[in-house]
């Protein structure tokens, strides 16, 4: 809250002009955010003979359906949205719940070798999946896990980044609560799900939102392990529907709209939180 | 802090074990074995079909050096993480600088910046392999309009890489943006006021203020965003494939290329140890840096 606050200030002639000046250049950067998904959807609705019209029509008169049939004709992409959902939400609920148990006891008991465990969990951060990937497949192939759900899953079963921002969230809850639950008869897994879990709640999600959608747009992983059309999940989808040969671009836009509409719409409902999350924990994998 | 911890605690370890067994179960498995294997396939030539490994010695990075596709995968990822830590961070500083300050649909245009972030790398590099078509692309279609000529974009040699990196700040300014508007907002506006009342120009609180109390933001940011740089490989994949004739191909595709397409697993594995260097040598000196600057995230 540095700068002065602009609309407070009486319109001088220059003031006014830096004021213009000023939405011009937040509305200049805004067009350019946009503007690639605004031309995706009006490709995909544009007759097929305006797509490569020039100039270019800016709005599809009269819109028309034909990219979306052929589109969901050549690609199953409810299948592919089935797929990330379950991917995702697997990955999701195992890292909530194997992050939050972790943390706990690494908030708050006192053990043998805590600091080299604590230590050898993030320092996993270190070792990308682009670095991996390679052994990891190996590994998938000897487990005959490859082109299966879990050859997807097998990296992403639990997350160094939820051990670690579950533990300093319990960190500020009073141990005064455990012990009280604890002469009370709870047993330690009871706490962990009845009194530590509302308690660190908004943590939670904030982690449960960040890594669904790391899990969502996950692509070098699902590329190298899935094989079959019917695993495809919706990034590795909509990167096979281009072909490089043939590309027509009135059904690409239709499919690449498929697929990232529905997930923006769900982002005007929560971005306020997506944001705040990002911004207050920094971290996205 | 102390008072809480007593006997009770201490002697739930076989608890504290059991809490942390399955992650520490699953990493070993699925991240630190294979990190492990990474480094001991990059001396061995495997062939995964028949299941045979053979010890090269250190023919895998001899080969490398002379490798000149690779060669070249390294000045991309570089020269493409120099420009994306410049731009992307400086831009997000300027923006975020802008945003400071209270206007009518703040909040309305700081989301529209974030939309780029939230979306797929994929879907949104499929978008703009449209629009950087040399014949039916938008951007081509603007540059006639004016009357300006046209470019090869993502089908040209010499812009290829320059075309992924003008994707790689559009998708990733949103996230340098907010970040450091958190990072503005903990500076108090007491330092501020301070200053103008000892008559301080807005340069001169820029300098003198914002960009020393800004620094830990500042640090994060450009080690954040050289360690998903030195990564990239999506928006390659889809946008250029690391064409025309590898003028755009980065590290890690050139991986991915030579394990799952070549089926050369060690010498892959040769590759991904040098890239696991690189981020090694940045982590180090973020780890360095930050304690410098008591980096907080």
């Amino acid at each position: 809250m540095g700068s002065p606050d602009l609309a407070a200030l009486p319109l001088q002639p220059w003031k006014l002009f830096s004021k213009l000046l000023f939405y011009a250049v937040i509305a200049l950067f805004g067009i350019l955010m946009v503007m690639p998904f605004y031309w995706m959807i009006v490709t995909s609705f544009q007759a097929p003979q305006n797509v490569v019209s020039f100039p270019p029509k800016w709005w599809p008169q009269p819109p028309v359906l034909d990219h979306f049939r052929d589109a969901l004709a050549q690609a199953p992409f409810l299948l592919y949205y089935r797929n990330s959902t379950v991917v995702a939400a697997i990955e999701v609920t195992c890292c909530l719940v194997i992050g939050l148990f972790a943390g706990y006891a690494f908030a708050v008991y006192r053990f043998p070798l805590q600091g080299f465990f604590f230590i050898l969990i993030l320092a996993t951060l270190m070792v990308p999946i682009q670095v991996t990937s390679v052994s990891l497949y190996i590994l998938m192939a000897r487990l005959k896990w490859i082109d299966t759900y879990l050859g997807i899953l097998a990296p992403n079963f639990a997350s160094a980044f939820a051990v670690f921002l579950t533990r300093q969230s319990i960190k500020s809850v009073p141990f005064d609560l455990i012990d009280a639950a604890r002469i009370d008869g709870a047993g330690e897994i009871r706490i962990v799900a009845t009194i530590i879990a509302p308690l660190v709640k908004s943590t939670l999600a904030t982690i449960a939102l960040i890594l669904f959608i790391d899990s969502w747009n996950d692509f070098l992983w699902p590329v190298i392990i899935i094989n079959s059309e019917w695993l495809r999940t919706i990034p590795v989808g909509i990167a096979f529907f281009k072909d490089p040969y043939h590309i027509s671009f009135g059904p690409l836009m239709a499919a690449t709209s498929i697929t990232t509409v529905p997930m923006i719409v769900i982002y005007v409902f929560i971005q306020k939180f997506i944001i705040k999350g990002i911004a207050t924990t920094g971290i996205k994998l | 802090m102390k008072n809480y911890l007593g006997l009770a605690i201490r002697r739930k370890w076989h608890y504290a074990y059991m809490f942390i067994a399955p992650i520490i179960v699953l990493f070993g498995i699925f991240r630190i074995y294979p990190a492990v294997q990474t480094l001991l396939f990059s001396f061995f030539s495997i062939n995964i079909v028949s299941k045979e490994y053979k010890p090269v010695g250190l023919k895998n990075f001899l080969l490398l050096l002379e490798d000149n596709t690779f060669l070249r995968s390294i000045e991309n990822t570089l020269i493409y993480t120099v420009y994306i830590v410049m731009l992307s961070a400086f831009l997000g500083m300027v923006l975020a600088s802008l945003f400071n300050s209270k206007f009518a649909f703040k909040k309305v245009f700081r989301a529209v910046y974030f939309v780029p972030f939230i979306t797929s790398t994929v879907a949104a590099a499929v978008v703009w392999s449209y629009l950087y078509d040399p014949k039916f692309g938008l951007f081509n279609m603007l540059l006639r309009l004016v009357g300006l000529p046209t470019r090869g974009w993502i089908a040209s040699s010499h812009d290829a890489l320059a075309s992924i990196i003008i994707f790689s700040i559009w998708k990733t300014l949103g996230y340098n943006m907010v970040i450091f508007i958190a990072g503005l907002q903990g500076i108090p506006d007491a330092f501020y006021e301070a200053a103008i009342i000892d008559g301080a120009g807005p340069l001169a609180k820029f300098f003198r203020i914002t960009v020393p109390l800004l620094s830990p933001t500042i640090v994060f940011i450009v080690i954040y965003n050289t360690i998903v740089a030195l990564k990239v490989f999506d928006q390659v994949f889809v946008l250029t494939a690391g064409g025309p004739a590898d003028a755009s191909t980065v590290v890690v595709l050139q991986i991915y290329k030579q394990a799952f397409e070549n089926y050369r697993f060690g010498y892959a594995s040769a590759m991904a140890f040098v890239l696991f260097v690189f981020v090694i040598l940045i982590t180090i000196a973020q780890y360095r840096v930050s304690r410098k600057w008591e980096v907080q995230i």
